[in-house]
């Protein structure tokens, strides 16, 4: 090992996403025989900071060496040929092809354009022994269709051991695993250290990270705040580097909603959810919290009963039907969607159509719009809210992202809604805006409605919320009222909420 | 536990719907259409078993068993090729022209045929893959160029195909007819190449675009092969054409390219790419034309071939999706 030359350096890397600022000058340095964490909170930047090792993000700005040399690394294949190989957790196998196909995919052995099935299956068959006891039964001519989700990522990150990479990311890869499959893919790492290839661990699980790694990256915001030796800290401490010191976030809550029981949630399961229960008041703003993807936009879409689920949803005692988003919206609940593009707006059309779609039924007469009074509900939304346009007739796609996203609000708020579930309402919105968008939200829940929402930012949640449910592997975990709302606890809640029940809800059959 | 019963119950509802969106005929269904489809044809018209009857039924199934071979490779690549029928005009107008009816011209037409149908589905393989244009409307607007440049190559149906290319068709090698030794050809052709890397490039690639670009497949790459070699087997299917007929005629293209995307349905091959094979779309292609030697043999009009193959793929997709064992998990 040799500290002057790292085998890995990342410096100086940049990466926005239209408004947001992925990474911002985070740096990296890591040798060969070492595993090194990249630990961070919610979209600090630590995943899109292996992608652009990887070559599957192209940053703006990044200084990248490899064993002292700078190079630019482009795309992925550009990164196999420097020997860097990624394993997300998102699965990049070909579903109808086999285990054997998948696992040489891109490197098939073969003469003259002709490949030989023999040659790949004796290629193939290291690979699958060393991560035998982990697979169970798979064999190597089964289609990957068959595999369970676990199996799968096993043979994705077998694809990428059977590429002999200098550099290994591993992203979240132990995420679907059962423990003791997460144990064979720790030995093969640790294998892997022995033979002086670096291993570039991302994780969520603080255990995880504490078992297997040498030192760690930590990242805040898409910068590099601290690089520490794991046995020279304690997971509080990481916890503590991962929040920083935080001014405390003021939070504008006065006194807890003490209005009736609202909304009323009974063991409602489907996808991504479990026996999923809990009660809101009117009046109330309550957070959803935890690691992303744990169930937060599911819970949120199967209230607004837009995926199939069981369960009982109640409005003010009256039960809801799940079955779709106007059986929802009758019953007053209205979702402002995460992905303003995709769901919250017809960006071609014009502004004042966009405001009132969703509640031209209320003002048309015998199925007849007045235009009239679209223009006035368009206009008393845009004064409302003070959304900034130029013109009604404008497309919503004139807008910027902050003025975009109050509309999708006061397309919502033209239903009088009862109960509003926004999910992620100020990704991608300017610090301006999102104030606004805050007043908005307070404003709301003082006229009486129910708020739940989901936050990528947990200084967001800190901000706004009475109470926060913090959500692990489609269930609720945890709960933090009031004055306890901080950061820091949101993070430790977490992070360490999954320690001990690694696999048990993903738990699968062996066969 | 009632919650847990119905989350399962949820889960098998979600499961099928996953199945109805990757819904694709079953290989027992294509096999069972086929041989429902040659015994009723057989039953029905006696002298199709006859060395004169298979040669002539097999001479005129050629061309929409290559075209549906060529379009296998494009849907099983993610795409679809509306120009296919169009290739097989302009490829087949530009062969008779270049072979002008004289004698021992043949190679050069069949050349000039198949050279002609790889450009043009080199120009679509170039449009998909660089200009990333969605491959329907894509392949619908070089439909109308092909089929422009045909009409601009021979204006009329005309022209004489030299008499190589006519009587080979109708010879028999050792009592077996040359237009089902031919069928036979493509199906082993395809048996002989199909280890090629490109074909596997192809297939990752109709499966999943992203994680064969991940995986470094080269996705466009794959992407323009797949038309390219389309459009050269659409050449194949050009000269079938001009054996059968002996003559040039622009306008032959008509309805060959929406029958080779049925009889690749039917062969059990996925629109939405990645899964099936050519083996099934010649299956396919062979039901679809005896589909319609029957409905001519009733004495239905041949208007209603259309309605014969609608029913056709109905028919199959139904049968796989009433048979289809529920996917274990």
């Amino acid at each position: 090992m040799n500290e002057s030359s790292p085998l890995v350096r990342l410096r100086d890397v940049h990466k926005r996403y239209g408004g947001v600022r992925a990474l911002q000058g985070a740096t990296l340095s890591a040798v060969g025989g070492e595993v090194h964490g990249l630990l961070g909170p919610n979209g600090s930047g630590k995943s899109t900071l292996g992608k652009v090792l990887a070559g599957s993000v192209r940053p703006d700005r990044a200084d990248i060496a490899i064993a002292g040399s700078a190079v630019q690394i482009g795309s992925p294949r550009a990164a196999a040929k420097l020997g860097v190989s990624a394993v997300y957790q998102q699965l990049s196998l070909v579903e109808e092809l086999s285990v054997s196909h998948n696992l040489v995919l891109g490197q098939e052995p073969g003469r003259v354009g002709f490949l030989s099935d023999r040659a790949a299956k004796a290629k193939a068959r290291p690979i699958l022994e060393r991560l035998g006891p982990a697979l169970g039964d798979v064999q190597a001519d089964q289609p990957v269709r068959d595999l369970t989700p676990g199996q799968q990522q096993l043979v994705e990150i077998g694809k990428a051991l059977l590429r002999e990479p200098r550099i290994l990311i591993l992203d979240e890869a132990t995420a679907s695993l059962h423990r003791d499959q997460v144990q064979v893919v720790f030995d093969v790492v640790r294998e892997l250290k022995e033979d002086g290839v670096c291993v570039l661990f991302v994780s969520h699980r603080l255990d995880e990270i504490m078992e297997l790694c040498d030192r760690a990256t930590i990242l805040r915001s898409g910068e590099t705040v601290a690089e520490t030796v794991i046995d020279t800290v304690s997971p509080e401490e990481i916890v503590r580097l991962m929040v920083g010191d935080v001014q405390t976030v003021e939070r504008e809550q006065e006194e807890p909603a003490e209005g009736p029981v609202r909304l009323a949630v009974r063991e409602l399961s489907g996808k991504g959810l479990s026996d999923v229960a809990f009660e809101a008041r009117a009046g109330e703003i309550v957070g959803l919290g935890g690691l992303q993807g744990q169930g937060q936009s599911e819970l949120l879409s199967a209230l607004f009963g837009a995926t199939a689920n069981s369960g009982s949803v109640s409005v003010d005692g009256r039960p809801v039907r799940l079955a779709s988003p106007r059986s929802a919206a009758a019953r007053g609940i209205a979702l402002v969607p995460g992905d303003r593009g995709s769901q919250g707006t017809l960006p071609a059309r014009p502004i004042l159509e966009n405001l009132t779609v969703a509640s031209m039924r209320k003002r048309a007469s015998f199925g007849f719009l007045r235009a009239a009074r679209e223009r006035a509900a368009s206009q008393r939304m845009v004064d409302e809210l003070s959304i900034k346009v130029g013109g009604l007739a404008e497309p919503v796609s004139s807008l910027s992202g902050g003025n975009a996203q109050k509309v999708v609000f006061g397309k919502w708020l033209l239903n009088e809604p009862d109960v509003i579930l926004l999910d992620d309402p100020t990704k991608g919105v300017d610090i301006g805006a999102k104030s606004e968008i805050y007043r908005i939200i307070r404003g709301l829940a003082r006229a009486g409605t129910t708020v739940i929402i989901n936050s990528s930012e947990d200084r967001e949640l800190v901000t706004l919320c009475d109470r926060v449910l913090v959500m692990f592997e489609g269930d609720i975990r945890a709960e933090i009222r009031g004055s306890e709302i901080t950061e820091e606890r949101l993070v430790q809640a977490a992070l360490r909420i999954g320690e001990g029940t690694h696999g048990e809800t993903t738990a699968e059959s062996a066969t | 536990m009632t919650a847990t019963d119905k989350a399962r119950e949820i889960e098998e509802r979600t499961a099928f719907f996953d199945r109805v969106k990757g819904i694709r005929v079953a290989s027992w269904a294509t096999g069972l259409l086929l041989a429902a489809a040659a015994v009723v044809a057989a039953v029905l018209q006696p002298n199709l078993l006859t060395p004169y009857g298979v040669s002539s039924t097999f001479a005129t199934f050629l061309p929409l068993v290559l075209v549906a071979v060529a379009q296998s490779f494009v849907v099983i690549g993610g795409g679809l090729d509306l120009s296919a029928g169009a290739i097989v005009a302009l490829s087949s107008v530009v062969a008779v022209q270049a072979m002008r009816g004289e004698e021992g011209t043949a190679l050069i037409g069949f050349l000039a045929a198949v050279g002609t149908g790889f450009a043009c589905g080199a120009v679509n393989g170039l449009i998909v893959s660089r200009l990333r244009l969605q491959p329907l409307i894509a392949t619908f607007a070089t439909a109308s160029v092909f089929s422009g440049l045909a009409l601009f190559v021979l204006p009329t149906p005309g022209g004489t195909v030299p008499a190589a290319m006519t009587e080979t068709f109708r010879q028999a090698i050792a009592g077996v007819p040359v237009s089902l030794l031919l069928v036979v050809a493509v199906a082993i052709g395809w048996l002989a190449l199909r280890k090629l890397r490109v074909f596997r490039y192809i297939r990752a690639s109709g499966g999943n675009p992203a994680a064969a670009y991940a995986s470094l497949v080269p996705v466009a790459g794959a992407r323009f092969a797949s038309y390219a070699i389309c459009g050269a087997v659409c050449g194949l299917a050009a000269v079938a054409v001009l054996g059968n007929s002996g003559s040039g005629d622009p306008f032959i293209g008509g309805d060959l390219a929406l029958n080779s995307i049925a009889a690749v349905v039917i062969g059990g091959i996925a629109l939405r790419g990645g899964i099936g094979s050519p083996i099934g779309a010649i299956a396919g292609a062979i039901t679809l034309s005896l589909a319609s030697t029957i409905l001519f043999s009733v004495g239905l009009p041949t208007s209603w071939r259309a309605l014969a193959t609608g029913l056709v793929v109905i028919l199959a997709l139904s049968l796989s999706a009433l048979g289809a064992p529920r996917r274990q998990r």
